[in-house]
């Protein structure tokens, strides 16, 4: 086992390292110069070029890599080009957004997705179980940002119940903070809801037929302890990987409603960062979710031992 | 009625308010007191909030005359009038003495004196700090302080342009002493003071109560909300979350916002020239024949009708109705396929040719003109690619290093007719007849002559046609019924609260 974690790390670290160069170099290479931005299309080149020097962006790449390295190793991603903070600080408190707003996707996505495949594969080629492949389709063509503005559509703008957009932070109490975060939770969730559905429906299905279940039919287990004590158990190798992936999808399509629900969130970040070639934000959030990500597939990795006690780390 | 229908109805009726859709953003209405917040959209949030540093449209929307005002002030008319220098005098038009307001006092308290006129303006013409129009300076000679309230800015040669540049973005007054903070926390004499910029969300003023004007702002606070979607950001004043769409209305959701009783349009003019770029410097656009033919081949009235939704104004060249030399010359050249492709066989074209239209679709009204340029072109044999490239690539690609064929792009800034004077700006456009008479324009101080000169300037934008000159974007504003005072017209990137309030 230990092994197992040192081999791990390891591939934690060079990961990240890959990573990190990819990103810096990626973004410097790119056309788009973050001095010219910042000009915009009335400044003179010299005052642009004038600017990138201050910038320190006229330096060799290399220079500059080994810099920010340095910095980040001892937790410092440097200052935004745009904003004047320090990186570090603007992940963290766009994380109050983004990371309740993905938890809030993943619970609406899991309860959803686990009941609903559960059931479709029990009730297979039953009405029950076309509904719910009909409707997972649907969840799945329908793309987030059009789901979110029907939903605000419907609940701002028609019915009035919630706000149709923005985050006025947690300092107002935690049910205002996540009534703004509701809309965009349920348009981010629905399409892995979707696929989660079809996902564990097809897992459940296959369990079934296994001499196990046939087993424990035979001794007489009802259906309803039969598919959740000795099917669902044996069918979450299959949903916790598809999991693990999901959630880096929700922290993926988050750029896309942080836009349409304009919160201040890491994806909007990202991405205006990235439209202004703030490149120390940019590289900052990019090592961040790469740095989640694997975090995440490790966790995963984890879970299979627990959830199969044959799956030994060796 | 039994008792059990009316208990449900009764429950019914109390629940309704509960559904209404909510009230004005600004709570606390009630029938005597107009609220005094306003919530403001804005489609991009500032790269920064330093007037000195950065010329974006998106930072003047905010700091310009909210925060930081300039000696000299360009009104909602397009009118040059003193502001923080309350009249001045010159004999020769060479010395310019200035007589400051009295009673301006900075954010911090300190009072506005001669000596920061000096500081800043000797700060602006200084190469080494960077300011982004540096040019706008470099004629002055010398800046003498006289007294507290009075100073002598001394020009080297005559420069028509002199006071108008005393009124843009980048001369904005602020104190010495507050430098360092220009970029986050902007200290100037403006109506509003900063209280906070929540990056990525918001930026927040609060009334100036030593402001320098009596009575004014009206408004106690007000909040700049980035919202980039324009789909959102309709949604969320049609919901009541935001006050004013400032910047994101698209023309195609005016007649929705006409419909709403609750809501109003209003609009008007601004300076945005937008236009479809030839590259001069390149095959086949170097040749007049070919410029022209694709001058003629555009319907500019079809493009506003069809990109534009109607709203717009067709323009003939770079110089728009806002400015005071304007000459209609919408039909100079008018729309006709086959003088098209005349003047193209003419060039060794008969066929046509293939061209790259590239497009940033950050600003939707490109991409949706070049698809209906597309097809005009098309009709004279020019086949036409449309290529979207992000922002800063167009920057990059099209603006500085000039590689591509064709671009749209809208030029926001007023008096721009010298960058057909600059064979280095991306049009690469290069006359030398154009560049005497623009050069004897910025120096000849009488308005009759200074007139002709610019009716000639025109006349030779027509003739070479460097760009086709398609629509003057519209100024498109959507508000709650019952805010006042916001401009019309948009002569200047700012979005002026100073006057705004809510009525009734």
């Amino acid at each position: 086992m230990r092994r197992y974690v040192l081999r791990r790390l390891g591939a934690f670290v060079a990961t990240l390292g890959v990573v990190s160069v990819l990103v810096f170099v990626v973004i410097r290479v790119l056309p788009g110069d973050p001095a010219l931005i910042i000009m915009g299309t009335e400044a003179s080149p010299e005052a642009a070029a004038a600017l990138r020097r201050a910038m320190g962006l006229d330096r060799p790449i290399p220079v500059q890599y080994l810099e920010w390295v340095a910095g980040a190793l001892r937790g410092d991603l440097g200052r935004s080009i745009q904003y004047d903070v320090p990186v570090g600080n603007l992940i963290l408190s766009r994380l109050r957004v983004t990371l309740p707003l993905t938890l809030l996707a993943a619970l609406f996505m899991t309860t959803l997705a686990l009941p609903l495949g559960v059931y479709a594969a029990t009730h297979q080629r039953r009405l029950g179980d076309y509904v719910a492949m009909v409707a997972s389709q649907l969840g799945i063509a329908v793309p987030s940002f059009w789901a979110g503005l029907l939903l605000i559509l419907v609940f701002a703008v028609q019915l009035g119940w919630t706000r149709a957009g923005g985050f006025d932070g947690w300092q107002a109490g935690i049910w205002p903070g996540l009534r703004s975060l509701i809309l965009p939770g349920i348009a981010l969730g629905l399409i892995q809801a979707a696929i989660l559905t079809r996902t564990t429906r097809s897992a459940v299905l296959d369990v079934l037929r296994a001499d196990h279940v046939r087993t424990a039919r035979a001794k007489g287990l009802s259906e309803r302890v039969v598919a959740w004590k000795h099917v669902l158990r044996n069918a979450l190798i299959t949903i916790v990987t598809i999991l693990g992936l999901q959630l880096g999808q929700l922290l993926a399509g988050s750029i896309v409603l942080e836009n349409v629900f304009y919160l201040p969130g890491l994806g909007r970040l990202a991405l205006g960062a990235i439209s202004a070639r703030d490149l120390p934000v940019v590289q900052g959030v990019v090592l961040f979710v790469a740095a989640v990500i694997v975090t995440l597939n490790f966790a995963v990795d984890l879970l299979y031992g627990l959830l199969d006690p044959r799956i030994r780390y060796e | 009625m039994t008792r059990l229908t009316a208990l449900l109805v009764s429950l019914v009726l109390a629940l309704v308010p509960a559904l209404a859709p909510v009230g004005p953003a600004t709570a606390g209405t009630s029938p005597t007191a107009l609220p005094t917040s306003l919530v403001v959209q804005t489609t991009s949030e500032p790269p920064g909030l330093d007037l000195t540093a950065t010329p974006a449209s998106a930072t003047a929307a905010v700091v310009f005359y909210n925060l930081q005002e300039a000696l000299v002030k360009v009104d909602q008319h397009g009118k040059l009038v003193p502001w923080l220098a309350e009249r001045w005098h010159t004999s020769d038009n060479l010395n310019y003495t200035f007589f400051l307001k009295g009673g301006v006092r900075f954010h911090n308290g300190r009072a506005f004196t001669a000596e920061d006129v000096k500081y800043v303006l000797d700060r602006a013409r200084n190469p080494e700090t960077k300011h982004p129009h540096q040019r706008h300076y470099e004629d002055i000679a010398s800046i003498h302080v006289r007294d507290q309230h009075t100073v002598t800015i001394t020009l080297k040669k005559l420069n028509t342009m002199f006071l108008y540049n005393l009124a843009r973005q980048g001369s904005v007054m602020y104190p010495r002493e507050a430098l360092e903070q220009q970029k986050s926390q902007p200290v100037g004499t403006g109506p509003f003071i900063l209280a906070r910029w929540e990056r990525g969300d918001r930026i927040v003023l609060k009334r100036n109560p030593d402001y320098h004007v009596k009575g004014l702002p009206k408004l106690d606070e007000v909040t700049f909300r980035f919202i980039p979607d324009p789909n959102a950001a309709l949604a969320a004043l049609q919901a009541g979350d935001i006050d004013v769409l400032a910047f994101g209305l698209g023309p195609e959701s005016v007649e929705v916002v006409r419909r709403a009783p609750s809501l109003q349009v209003i609009l008007g003019q601004t300076t945005n020239d937008v236009i479809l770029a030839l590259n001069n410097s390149k095959k086949p656009y170097a040749d007049v024949r070919v410029r022209r033919a694709i001058t003629h081949a555009v319907n500019k009235e079809e493009i506003v009708k069809g990109a534009m939704f109607g709203f717009g104004r067709v323009l003939g060249t770079n110089v728009d109705p806002l400015n005071p030399y304007f000459v209609d010359m919408a039909q100079a050249v008018p729309h006709s396929p086959e003088k098209a492709k005349q003047l193209l066989a003419e060039a060794g074209y008969p066929n046509g040719f293939d061209a790259v239209l590239k497009v940033p679709p950050q600003y939707p009204y490109t991409v949706r003109t070049g698809e209906v340029l597309l097809g005009q072109l098309a009709k004279v044999g020019i086949r036409v690619r449309l290529e979207q490239i992000e922002w800063g690539q167009w920057l990059d690609r099209v603006y500085k290093n000039a590689d591509y064929d064709m671009t749209i792009i809208g030029h926001a800034e007023a008096w721009d007719a010298g960058n057909y004077a600059n064979p280095k700006y991306y049009y690469r456009f290069d006359s030398a007849r154009f560049q005497e008479v623009y050069k004897q324009a910025e120096s000849t101080l009488d308005d009759g002559k200074r007139r002709a000169l610019y009716h000639d300037l025109q006349k030779m934008m027509v003739e070479e046609a460097p760009v086709v000159w398609l629509y003057v974007y519209p100024r498109l504003v959507a508000a709650k019924k019952g805010v006042q005072g916001i401009w019309k017209d948009l002569p200047t990137p700012s979005m002026d609260l100073t006057e705004v309030s809510w009525a009734k």
